[in-house]
């Protein structure tokens, strides 16, 4: 038995930390966790990738086509992580655009949401969501990554539940910030099982 | 009991709680477990975080630490503690060992007297380097012992053994993890902490301690001596271990992430296979890797880099007469460069072995995604310095200049738009190969060099390049910290690795008392006073120096968020021309292009305002958010 999960984003919004997270609420569970963190080079602006592995695991490095699950940041990150997909992987996307200085200095802008899905072939579902919103909503721009998070159980394809994800929550923040990720999480679950999530494939 | 660790769950003295942990955090806790007293670095990624833990917790753990002004001092002084008698150990880059390697050489031969470990953190893949030197081979140049970790776990055990290693023959061990390991998280079950004595004492005794050619000839024959005898110890020792899988029909022998990597392969495709995972590398378990060989007819080697154990298995087969068939790199089955991952490992195993691989992956053209490489921070001072030196550059006309880079966050400035790195080798060489381009060429030469790079190695070229009368303008960055492997002190600074005030050492008085007469310090944020400086150097003969001071933007942003003193800019559209020189030549990535309109991303802008400046936007279009 074993969970593969790629996160994918940009430096500075999050990932190791839902990397982190991710791995707490499976160790709460009792399980065997490898994740791989990079660091050094990329301080912030650069692609990020944590591979998170629960259960028979040896090594950090997902193989290609095995993960079972897709958290993107960002959408053009999130098709960068695609690039390693399998038939069986599921996506859960972020809305929230980044636009790389690559684009930016060749004054071109951020290509559109179909330019970008319309790459992978069809057989793979990407459920988008806006967790900034749903972040602001809670009451914090910062607790996008808990946002996605619940996006991410709410597929119920992870092997731990939303409670154990709340203790690893406890273990991080207390008070108001604790209320506000609780209130996050919640809404990231709500907003994949109420399907209001926008569904490409 | 499992949880997530704070630093301080390093220190607690449970034996048997289990901690989820990076490998360098590992390796912090396996040097406070094995009573570590003196710990020395130079910072260098995959190994950063080691000294980072282990400077927070020096002084709870009861430990010395030193952020070295570079590898070579770092082992310097970590060998004469080992010698007074207290546990040392000295960790870096596999490039930092490069530059330790002058006295490696020669301690190999004194010895220590408490254990000594050199770790190296070798970087397959190159993530964050400039090469992936395999640095398993130092241990066969030096003569010195090889502890191959493969995971959180075995770096903090294999670490206290590597310490027994050192003291069993009293000669330094070299431990090599890569980035794999020493940024794999994963659980660790800790140990008991060992207590061990804080003050040394050094009993002098020349004829050992002194390498005159006199002594070392005897010292070189002890020393092979030394290694000759932990051959046996290396016969039985734990970390060299036998697996089977299925019948055991092909096998394996493995170290170091390359196992990882393996062993998914071998789980994913259930393959028949018998393991030898060697942990002791150098030197090898002659014996137990002969009667491996006589055990199967076809015989594996998977490891990342060079053929190090490939080349002594065939060594040992020749030796001892044994036909088994090897499969390694040498016979063109595994590449010699890069990491391995379990797809390239299960396709050359599949290529040995005769199975299918699975191909299901998603068809997706990646190449067409916009790249999004590293870039300087929002707010980085090396966005302003890199901007004016090109200004003035072009400003005084000068055709055909050279830009001599060096290591550090800066490096990026061999991006677009900056455009300014021509050339970059090693720590501390943009000045030395920036005198060569003078000798050699008519050009103007411009070498950049960082605070921490230019104590680290760069003063012997700048005294090199005044002596021999080179024509260079050294642009010495000074951000006040070590920026690119997080934040370490360095001597520039009144803080050190202990977290003690410490002197601060003035990078203007030893430019100046190299003999250098134009010496000019300027904050970059100031594009005015930045680029006349430029200019006025460009005007100069002989060596010049101008230092851009400016703290790291991320040190800034701590400071201002906590303060609550943020503030940001954005772009009023009626001043806007459009003429797209702050995205195309100052590209700060909190800019971008939406709807035809220039915007800035109020998320990741960090208020340092110089985009705001004329010389980047000569319209006064971009203005300080005003919050009510």
């Amino acid at each position: 038995m074993r969970t593969d999960i790629i996160i994918a984003g940009v430096g500075g919004q999050g990932v190791v930390t839902a990397g982190l997270l991710l791995s707490e609420a499976a160790t709460i569970r009792g399980m065997h966790v490898v994740m791989s963190e990079i660091h050094g080079l990329a301080q912030r602006g650069g692609s990020v990738s944590v591979d998170v592995r629960i259960g028979d695991v040896y090594g950090s490095i997902i193989g290609r086509g095995d993960a079972d699950l897709i958290i993107g940041f960002e959408p053009i990150e999130t098709m960068r992580a695609i690039a390693r997909a399998g038939n069986k992987t599921r996506v859960i996307m972020n809305s929230e655009k980044i636009t790389p200085v690559s684009l930016s200095m060749h004054d071109k802008e951020y290509p559109s949401n179909s330019d970008l899905t319309g790459m992978a072939d069809k057989s793979i579902e990407i459920r988008e969501i806006n967790a900034v919103s749903l972040a602001k909503r809670a009451g914090s721009y910062k607790s996008v990554n808990t946002v996605i998070i619940g996006a991410a159980i709410g597929l119920g394809i992870l092997p731990f539940e939303k409670d154990d994800m709340l203790s690893a929550l406890k273990n991080r923040f207390s008070g108001k910030l604790y209320d506000i990720n609780r209130e996050a999480l919640e809404y990231g679950i709500d907003e994949i099982l109420a399907n209001r999530s926008v569904s490409f494939s | 009991m499992i949880e997530m660790s704070g630093l301080n769950d390093l220190l607690i003295n449970q034996p048997g709680k289990k901690l989820f942990l990076l490998g360098n955090e590992a390796i912090a806790r396996g040097a406070i477990e094995a009573g570590v007293r003196v710990a020395t670095t130079y910072p260098g990624t995959p190994s950063s975080e080691v000294g980072n833990v282990l400077s927070e917790l020096s002084k709870k753990a009861g430990l010395y630490f030193q952020f070295s002004v570079n590898e070579k001092v770092a082992i310097e002084v970590a060998y004469s503690s080992a010698i007074s008698g207290l546990r040392s150990f000295v960790f870096m880059k596999h490039v930092g060992l490069n530059v330790a390697a002058d006295p490696l050489m020669s301690i190999a031969y004194t010895g220590v007297r408490a254990g000594l470990v050199v770790m190296s953190a070798d970087d397959p893949s190159m993530f964050s380097s400039q090469n992936e030197q395999d640095n398993r081979n130092y241990s066969e140049i030096a003569h010195i012992p090889l502890i191959e970790p493969s995971n959180s776990q075995e770096a903090k055990d294999f670490l206290r053994y590597a310490f027994e290693i050192s003291e069993m023959e009293h000669i330094p061990v070299l431990f090599r993890t890569t980035t794999r390991v020493s940024h794999q998280r994963g659980m660790v079950e800790l140990g008991e902490i060992e207590k061990r004595e804080a003050v040394g004492f050094f009993k002098s005794d020349p004829a050992n301690f002194v390498a005159l050619p006199v002594n070392s000839m005897g010292l070189k024959e002890k020393l092979v001596q030394k290694m000759e005898r932990l051959k046996t110890v290396s016969e039985g020792s734990k970390l060299n271990r036998i697996e089977t899988y299925g019948s055991g029909k092909y096998g394996i022998i493995t170290s170091g992430e390359a196992y990882n990597v393996m062993m998914d392969a071998v789980s994913k495709y259930g393959l028949d296979v018998s393991v030898l995972k060697l942990g002791f590398t150098n030197p090898l378990p002659e014996e137990m890797i002969s009667r491996f060989l006589r055990e199967h007819e076809n015989v594996i080697v998977v490891e990342e880099l060079d053929p190090f154990l490939e080349t002594r298995v065939r060594m040992i087969a020749q030796m001892h007469s044994i036909g088994t068939k090897i499969f390694g790199k040498l016979d063109g089955y595994f590449t010699f460069s890069h990491e391995y991952s379990p797809d390239t490992v299960a396709g050359s195993l599949s290529r040995i072995m005769g199975f299918d691989t699975k191909q299901v992956s998603v068809e997706i053209d990646a190449t067409a995604l916009p790249p999004r490489p590293p870039v300087l921070c929002p707010g980085c001072p090396h966005r302003a310095t890199y901007y004016a030196v090109k200004r003035a550059v072009k400003m005084s006309n000068i055709k055909n200049p050279v830009y001599s880079s060096d290591i550090g966050c800066y490096s990026l400035g061999v991006y677009d738009p900056y455009n300014e790195a021509d050339v970059m080798i090693e720590m501390g060489s943009s000045i030395g190969v920036g005198g060569g381009f003078s000798n050699a060429t008519d050009q103007k030469v411009i070498s950049f060099i960082g605070d921490s790079t230019f104590f680290h190695s760069g003063i012997p070229g700048i005294i090199n390049a005044v002596h021999n009368a080179s024509n260079v303008i050294l642009i010495v960055m000074d951000n006040r910290t070590t920026a690119m492997t997080g934040q370490q002190s360095n001597p520039g600074m009144n803080i050190n690795g202990m977290g003690d005030p410490a002197p601060e050492v003035s990078i203007e008085a030893i430019v100046r008392a190299i003999g250098i007469k134009y010496v000019k310090t300027v904050d970059p944020y100031d594009l005015k006073s930045t680029l006349l400086a430029v200019s006025g150097a460009l005007r100069e003969n002989g060596v010049s120096v101008i230092v851009a001071r400016r703290e790291c933007a991320m040190i800034r942003d701590d400071r201002m968020r906590s303060k609550k003193e943020w503030k940001t800019f954005q772009v009023n559209p009626e001043k806007c021309k459009l003429c797209m020189n702050c995205v195309e030549k100052f590209s700060c990535p909190a800019i971008f292009i939406e709807g035809g309109k220039i915007e800035i991303d109020q998320n990741i802008c960090d208020g340092c305002g110089v985009c705001a400046e004329p010389y980047v936007c000569p319209f006064k279009a971009i203005e300080e958010v005003q919050t009510a």
